[in-house]
């Protein structure tokens, strides 16, 4: 496994942030943490990348004890922030030189803005560039190191959508390089799109964790949208998939000949959250 | 500690502060001071004042009217007059005995009283004995009579005429000092402010790394400032190694100062009153040069005092190491004091 997490648990002062929580990931893999504001997220993160040493529980990442030998680890991951944190007085380029100068590593800056689409802006100072911009070169400078693991938190947010596509397919390729990536995000169509498991977690404790397939089909409602045609339009009609009526209704309908149209819907994620925590995620 | 990585912190936090409106004020104010520094005085006023009291009515006193560059003052009274050259009214005051003319030249030798304001610097002091010698070998067309007596009115602190322009070299190094201080702070408080501390910090750089780095970058970039106002000023002169020291532990002073403040806030305009109140406290040594008759005894609490004087000394007056030993190991001292606060407190604060 890349990541092991153990029973971690942290706390500010009484509150308990992240509640005694488990879990691992394994290479390759793209692993979406959900959760609405303050459930614990982000003190996970902080965790898993040596901000914050845990109050209980233990951490492994890539074989190394993250509290004991935090820059073993630091060496070898990439973290994009979701607050904007780069030198404003400084161009992309300086940026990334910075940082790349932190590391052994030796990255060609010129591709890996052309992979973010700066290469144009790349002397421009950090200060003139929209929120997009800023945020594209976050995620540039989270790729420096080449890292077997990345930390994303937010990746897309304020992007637009040409944009947030762009970074995704950059994840996805990182993905097929073999790297892990442990993503937290507001967007559930984009942890939907992206993640091999989701984590769901709500008041410091994991409340879900799986595949989105199989959360979507264990927990959440899979049913048969109808639309019959009317005199002055349509109407629609919902049959739950499990429900005990719904094959003889579904027949009826089948056989009326105002049926325009009728498909089998999924459960989304979000629907599977709300289930899961009695709230609904705030975007 | 990676070399590789500080010099990576370093290369970095130089082009911020270069980018950094603070230095710009910085620099600006370096060229302003050494204009400032042109624009006074570079010489003396040669002509002097002197007090005279009279008993009787001495040809002495015409004699030294007609001395060049001197304007002769009397008093109706002794007591008045030493009243008045304590006060710093006049720099030397002179009492002319009764009879003296007719005593001189019978031989009989009555004393000549100088009364000298204790701050009368020894150049004034040569330059009126002599004067005063050239009149009394005038009045006997010979020898100088062996009648001149001294006091000095207050305690005895004359020293050498210093142009005021000199006089205010002190005021500023010490203020390129204060702004130093103050970019090295705000380096600091950036860092956190803008989050990228955390970014760093999840690199293989350490904590240590940051803080070195940056106490570098405010090492290097004071003394560069002090060394430009004494090379812009031509005042790179007196004893190399008293110099170097006093830059040195001036410039460790300013950067633990710097360190501290920046360690108490994250907020960048929090940091500024941070900053401020300390600056203007430690200023006023510097500005109380132009002020030779305030109290000084308070003064001395404030660290930069140590500063003035050991630059003023080794500028204005030729002191040698030795001269300004105590001032250098008292900043020094403080300068390990307040470092170790700062990297204690940062790294409380970036843990």
């Amino acid at each position: 496994m890349i990541i092991k997490a153990e029973n971690l648990t942290y706390k500010y002062g009484d509150l308990v942030a992240v509640d005694d929580i488990s879990f691992q990931v394994g290479k390759g893999e793209i692993i979406g943490f959900l959760g609405p504001n303050g459930a614990g997220k982000s003190t996970t993160v902080k965790m898993l990348t040596g901000q914050l040493n845990p109050h209980k529980g233990s951490i492994e990442i890539l074989g190394h004890d993250v509290v004991k030998e935090p820059k073993a680890v630091h060496e070898r991951i990439g973290v994009c922030f979701e607050e904007k944190n780069l030198y404003p007085r400084l161009s992309v380029r300086e940026n990334l030189e910075f940082f790349s100068d932190l590391f052994e590593a030796r990255p060609d800056i010129e591709s890996l803005l052309k992979k973010v689409d700066l290469l144009k802006w790349a002397d421009d100072k950090v200060e003139t560039l929209s929120k997009g911009m800023q945020q594209r070169v976050m995620f540039a400078r989270s790729l420096i190191n080449d890292p077997e693991i990345l930390f994303l938190d937010e990746p897309t947010d304020g992007l637009d959508p040409i944009s947030a596509d762009a970074i995704r397919k950059i994840i996805l390729s990182e993905k097929s390089k073999g790297k892990t990536v442990f993503l937290t995000t507001h967007n559930m169509s984009e942890a939907d799109m992206l993640s091999d498991r989701v984590a769901f977690i709500n008041e410091g404790k994991i409340v879900a964790l799986d595949t989105p397939e199989n959360l979507k089909l264990q927990l959440g409602k899979r049913i048969l949208k109808v639309k019959l045609r009317t005199g002055d339009g349509f109407k629609e009609e919902f049959l739950p998939i499990e429900a005990k009526g719904t094959p003889s209704r579904a027949k009826e309908l089948l056989e009326d000949e105002n049926l325009a149209t009728i498909h089998t819907q999924e459960a989304t994620l979000d629907e599977v959250f709300i289930k899961v925590t009695g709230r609904k995620l705030e975007q | 500690m990676k070399s590789k990585i500080i010099t990576a912190i370093i290369k970095k936090d130089a082009t911020m502060a270069i980018r950094n409106n603070l230095i710009l004020i910085a620099i600006i104010g370096g060229i302003l001071f050494s204009l400032i520094y042109y624009a006074l005085p570079s010489e003396v006023d040669d002509t002097y004042e002197m007090a005279i009291y009279d008993d009787g009515s001495s040809k002495l006193m015409s004699i030294l009217g007609m001395s060049g560059g001197l304007e002769l003052r009397p008093f109706d009274s002794l007591e008045g007059m030493m009243e008045s050259v304590e006060g710093g009214d006049y720099l030397i005051g002179i009492h002319v005995p009764k009879d003296f003319d007719l005593n001189i030249s019978e031989g009989i030798r009555p004393a000549l009283v100088l009364y000298f304001n204790n701050g009368i610097p020894e150049s004034s002091r040569s330059t009126f004995e002599f004067i005063i010698g050239t009149a009394l070998e005038t009045l006997t067309s010979g020898e100088v009579p062996d009648v001149l007596e001294y006091e000095v009115l207050g305690v005895d602190t004359s020293g050498q005429e210093v142009p005021l322009r000199d006089r205010s070299l002190p005021l500023y190094i010490i203020f390129a000092l204060m702004m130093e201080m103050w970019t090295i702070s705000t380096l600091i408080v950036e860092e956190n402010a803008l989050g990228t501390l955390r970014a760093v910090l999840v690199t293989p750089a350490t904590s240590s790394d940051v803080i070195s780095a940056k106490s570098l970058v405010g090492f290097a970039y004071t003394l560069v400032v002090v060394s430009v106002i004494l090379l812009l000023t031509q005042s790179l002169r007196g004893d190399a190694l008293a110099l170097l020291a006093s830059i040195f532990v001036s410039a460790l002073f300013a950067v633990s100062l710097g360190l501290f403040l920046g360690s108490l806030t994250d907020d960048i305009t929090g940091s500024y009153i941070y900053v401020a109140v300390p600056l203007l406290i430690l200023i006023i040594p510097a500005i109380l040069i132009f002020i030779p008759d305030a109290s000084i005894s308070i003064v001395k609490a404030i660290p930069t005092y140590y500063m003035v004087n050991a630059f003023d000394s080794i500028l204005n007056f030729g002191a040698n190491m030795g001269g300004v030993l105590r001032d250098v190991g008292l900043i020094l001292a403080l300068d390990v004091v307040l470092f170790f606060m700062g990297v204690f407190s940062l790294r409380r604060r970036y843990s």
